[in-house]
């Protein structure tokens, strides 16, 4: 009877920590883990069984990082590559580095997206910029005009030239598009390493 | 001059075995699906005494459930024709069966030439 009940509140916190995946995934889950617990139990290692199994948090999590890793890798798209990676990422180096390298490149695409909508709305703004002096190139948007009405007073630095004009836009565009299947692409490959690490290929 | 201790050796030893046993495992339960459907409780009693490859009741059923979304192996439901407490059996698809040709092979191909380099056992 105390077996039955252990077993029962060790399944009851394993699918509450399994609410994460399909019903179908969770339910076939857990009836196996019941059997395996009953199967031991007849054994009389009931104790040692759960001890195995790791706490159902712990049990849980091992069929869910899989799982995640799995979809991620078969669904190919950005928000459930990147979900995956965020979500590995306390626990795996291979998904925190995954999750650091291809935030540059999603956030490289979202800065060049801003600056491409920021040439439409404010085009005295936005822009490839060329420092005078220096040659520097900026891209992006600066508060004040760099071409004022108002002539420079003597000895004024002059101010960044604008050279795009609006070919901002589909530069932008593209930068914006190239650097997010970049991100897209490596992420694909850090969860690809993930993979790989669990496969027999790797002895 | 470098000073190693005992127990550093033994934990670099325990880390090197398990990154051993990541592929091995994955082998062995193939290659036990080969014959006939099993378990995982079916599996690991074949494992009992096989601890270096460091299956355990906790490793298993994750790999079990990554291998059957990978389509190398399937699991049906199965109630004794007598009644009693239901299991879910294993058995290889021709995927995991086409798997095992080719890891079985890559494993003794690996094994053969290491064993030229390190020696049998003295």
């Amino acid at each position: 009877m105390k077996d039955a009940a252990t077993i029962e509140n060790y399944l009851r916190g394993l699918s509450k920590a399994l609410r994460a995946l399909p019903d179908r995934d969770r339910d076939d889950i857990v009836a196996e883990i019941r059997a395996h617990l009953e199967h031991r139990t007849g054994e009389g290692k009931l104790a040692e069984a759960i001890k195995s199994l790791g706490a159902p948090d712990a049990c849980a999590r091992s069929f869910i990082e899989e799982m995640k890793i799995q979809t991620a890798f078969a669904d190919g798209g950005a928000v459930k590559t990147f979900g995956a990676l965020l979500t590995l990422a306390s626990r795996r180096v291979t998904a925190t580095a995954g999750l650091f390298v291809s935030l540059v490149f999603f956030l490289l695409a979202a800065g060049f997206a801003f600056t491409g909508l920021a040439e439409i709305v404010a085009p005295d703004k936005a822009g490839l910029w060329v420092g005078p002096d220096s040659g520097s190139i900026m891209i992006g948007t600066f508060d004040t005009p760099a071409t004022p009405d108002t002539p420079l007073p003597p000895g004024a630095p002059e101010p960044p030239r604008e050279i795009l004009g609006r070919w901002l836009i589909p530069f932008a565009a593209g930068m914006s598009v190239l650097f997010f299947v970049i991100g897209q692409i490596s992420s694909r490959l850090f969860i690809r390493l993930m993979m790989r690490r669990k496969s027999p290929t790797a002895i | 001059m470098q000073v190693i201790l005992p127990y550093q050796t033994s934990m670099d030893v325990e880390t090197w075995k398990s990154q051993l046993r990541k592929g091995a495992a994955e082998l062995a339960v193939l290659a036990l699906l080969e014959t006939e459907a099993k378990s995982g409780i079916g599996l690991l009693d074949a494992l009992e005494l096989r601890p270096e490859i460091g299956l355990s009741d906790g490793s298993i059923y994750p790999m079990l459930n990554r291998l059957e979304r990978e389509g190398r192996i399937e699991g049906r439901w199965r109630t004794p024709a007598g009644g009693g407490r239901g299991q879910k059996l294993y058995a290889l698809t021709a995927d995991g069966r086409a798997a095992l040709k080719s890891m079985r092979a890559a494993w003794l191909g690996f094994r053969d030439e290491l064993t030229m380099i390190v020696g049998e056992k003295k």
